[in-house]
């Protein structure tokens, strides 16, 4: 009777093992369609070179020399370059910022949502309408942030048209951008936090600073941690901010990888070229994304 | 009153006449319509204003899509590239025309129509509007690929008021400019010179090859020949760049690194620059009062040049190419475009409406010694001298490298030997890569 029943409890479980693919499979299909075979396109042409001829395309290999033209690429390097540095201080900036804000909307009783709003309101206005607003906010005859130099005597600065500051501009305007994002992450996981906590600190009579480094900061680590990879992905991918302030110039100063990636595919044609460059790109934001995952683990595991 | 006296002849011919006439308007009007794929650029306002005299003379029917520079190249290429192209007429500029005519994409105009024939007067830009696909060159003896539509090339801007104020002489050479922009140099308020520095699709190159040329150098060895050894950094090409950045620094604008054509437009017209080499589409913006604070003060002449060479503006034009891939009605009616757009009359009338001719019949009018039109006389001299800087379809690749090693030389990220020893070693690899006859000099010092 034990036998049968686990026979048959064997035999269902197989049952539900297979349904539960076939269930699975329509949406697999779809992700394997949509997601995967792009991916792996985008890899078999990273070692073809693509030449046009009586209106027909021709392919022939190139084995690694794309990959290996990487390093030599004086853009390619000084996009890397930019790119890791805007990720960097865009994203400390967004999560101090954030951070920040949140906390202080989530002590507030009366007029929050008012708050709210005003806040998450620079995520909702469209890239090309933020990139027109820095533009006339950095424009050294009449922007809103010169006038406020001269107040002070100082200015007027071509913010945007210097190899000095122009880097740095571009990245406030990500963190405004931007910013609300982490607010937003970091205003639900602060409403969660359990309040009986709060309270026995309270009881112990730990001031809002103790409150904050060891009550709240590491409660609130794994939301920290999932927001810092959200936005380090989102911040290694910025295009749109660059294409429409600079240009990627003056030089290179403002040369970021997309925007590599864009000239090289795109403007000059070099479609298997800039396959190998966008393959490594996504390598690099994937192995962000793991780092970020691993880190998240060590952490659970750890408490 | 002056009676007319019609007789039975004269008569005759006259229905005739009108009948034709007529004929060809209802012909006309059965064309299907056409769409052009075209940039928004300075230019682009006379262009539409062109296209839509065309309709109402003879009740055709042409869209126009317009995009940026960089957008148009590519919705072309998307286009040429599909099965059944969107676009019948692709305005193409001198950057990637070769591109679409050795990639097989446009086809040749009397491909189309044996029996069409371009006007005598209309300018064939350093040849570029034929292509010789089995030898790869563009010479009269290939197929009529392509109809001029914008003939750009540079011309220097200066200031007349302020050349007469200090009693300076119009620059033919280098050094002259160079003496009348330190001269006029008065910054923040007065610039000596702006240039174009910006790294872009084709921007701060562009700006740099009357320099180039202009002092006896060039990019390849001779292109015409398919010799394309590069001779981008010899002692030439090393005299022009650091003329290029010694004027920027010394006489020009502090942010010319990141100046592109509408901000060195800008700064003419609102009176803070002495001289800018700009594309001649910008003249109807200098005495446009609502655009410009130096009405009718702006003179222009040929891009300077050093002794013994003459002015060497570079092609900077756009033709127009009728696509392989759109049904035959359609490349007719593209043909019958073209052939309206070529003669005298309609040249006159666009150069009226801003544009800049392709047909020297139009600078031969009386309206080329009106004021407004003071700019035809320099126009018609430069463009006998006008350089085609690329003849082959990568030349997209070769821009790219000249765009970022020259735009980090005057941004000051590298010297100019560094800059032209690197962008000669990059220009070599790339046709060595297409296989092109090729080899490079020894390395600056």
């Amino acid at each position: 009777m034990t036998d049968a029943v686990s026979a048959g409890g064997g035999e269902s479980a197989r049952e539900d093992a297979v349904w539960r693919w076939l269930m699975l499979a329509p949406a697999g299909l779809l992700l394997a369609l949509f997601s995967v075979l792009p991916v792996v396109n985008l890899f078999a042409l990273s070692f073809l070179n693509i030449t046009w001829k009586d209106g027909r395309s021709t392919m022939s290999a190139a084995g690694l020399a794309h990959y290996l033209a990487l390093p030599a690429d004086n853009l390619f390097r000084a996009g890397l370059a930019n790119t890791l540095v805007f990720a960097l201080f865009a994203v400390l900036g967004q999560l101090l910022l954030g951070f920040f804000l949140a906390l202080l909307t989530s002590r507030i009783r009366r007029g929050a949502i008012l708050y709210r709003t005003i806040f998450i309101l620079p995520i909702l206005i469209p890239g090309i309408v933020i990139g027109a607003i820095w533009k006339l906010m950095y424009n050294p005859d009449f922007g809103l942030i010169n006038q406020t130099f001269g107040l002070v005597g100082l200015g007027p600065f071509d913010w945007l048209k210097s190899a000095d500051t122009a880097l740095m501009s571009v990245i406030i305007v990500d963190v405004w951008h931007w910013t609300p994002f982490c607010f937003l992450l970091f205003l639900a996981g602060l409403e969660s936090l359990p309040q009986d906590v709060y309270e026995a600190a309270e009881l112990d009579g730990a001031t809002w600073l103790q409150e904050l480094l060891y009550v709240t900061l590491p409660m609130m680590a794994p939301t920290i941690l999932v927001t810092m990879a959200f936005r380090l992905i989102v911040a290694f991918k910025v295009f749109d901010e660059v294409y429409l302030l600079t240009s990627g110039g003056p030089g290179t100063s403002t040369e970021v990888i997309s925007f590599t990636i864009y000239q090289r595919f795109f403007t000059e044609d070099r479609a298997g070229y800039g396959s190998a460059m966008s393959v490594v790109v996504i390598f690099i934001t994937a192995l962000l994304l793991v780092l970020a995952l691993a880190a998240r683990r060590r952490r659970e595991s750890a408490t | 009153m002056k009676s007319i006296i019609l007789n039975r002849r004269a008569a005759l011919g006259a229905g005739a006449m009108l009948a034709l006439g007529a004929y060809s308007a209802r012909a006309q009007s059965k064309l299907p319509p056409i769409t052009i794929v075209i940039n928004q650029s300075p230019w682009f306002a006379s262009f539409r204003q062109t296209v839509e005299l065309y309709e109402k003379e003879t009740g055709a029917k042409v869209n126009l899509d317009v995009n940026p520079f960089a957008g148009s190249l590519e919705k072309q290429r998307n286009s040429v590239r599909a099965a059944s192209g969107q676009y019948d007429v692709l305005i193409m500029n001198s950057g990637w025309f070769a591109e679409m005519y050795a990639g097989g994409f446009v086809e040749a105009i009397t491909d189309i129509d044996p029996g069409f024939k371009l006007d005598k007067d209309v300018y064939t830009l350093g040849d570029t509007v034929y292509y010789d696909p089995a030898k790869k060159v563009m010479t009269p003896a290939g197929k009529l690929m392509s109809m001029p539509i914008s003939p750009l090339i540079p011309l220097l801007y200066y200031r007349g008021d302020l050349y007469k104020r200090d009693g300076l002489k119009t620059p033919e050479t280098f050094a002259e400019l160079e003496a009348n922009a330190r001269k006029l140099h008065s910054p923040p308020k007065m610039f000596g010179i702006v240039q174009r520095g910006a790294r872009g699709p084709h921007t701060v190159a562009y700006d740099f090859y009357p320099y180039l040329y202009g002092h006896g150098g060039g990019i390849f060895k001779d292109q015409a020949a398919a010799d394309y050894s590069v001779t981008l950094n010899d002692e030439k090409g090393r005299a022009a760049l650091d003329y290029y950045i010694r004027l920027a620094r010394e006489a020009g604008h502090p942010k010319t690194a990141a100046f592109d054509q509408t901000e060195v437009i800008q700064q003419m017209v609102t009176g803070q620059a002495g001289h800018i080499m700009m594309v001649i589409a910008a003249w109807s913006q200098m005495d446009d009062p609502t655009k410009s604070a130096v009405v009718d003060k702006v003179e222009f002449a040929p891009t300077p040049h050093v002794a013994g060479v003459p002015t060497s503006p570079g092609l900077g034009h756009w033709l127009g190419g009728i696509s392989k891939n759109v049904p035959d009605d359609r490349k007719r009616a593209a043909v019958e475009f073209f052939r309206w757009f070529q003669t005298a009359q309609a040249q006159t009338a666009s150069a009226k409406l801003g544009a800049i001719p392709i047909s020297a019949a139009a600078y031969r009018d009386p309206i080329s010694e009106e004021r407004r039109f003071r700019w035809m006389k320099p126009m018609a001299d430069s463009l006998k001298h006008a350089v085609n800087i690329y003849q082959f379809p990568e030349a997209s690749e070769v821009i790219a490298i000249l765009e970022l090693g020259l735009n980090r030389a005057i941004a000051g990220e590298i010297t100019s030997v560094a800059a032209l020893n690197g962008m000669a070693d990059e220009i070599h690899a790339v046709m060595a890569k297409h296989n092109y006859k090729t080899g490079k000099a020894a390395p600056l010092k």
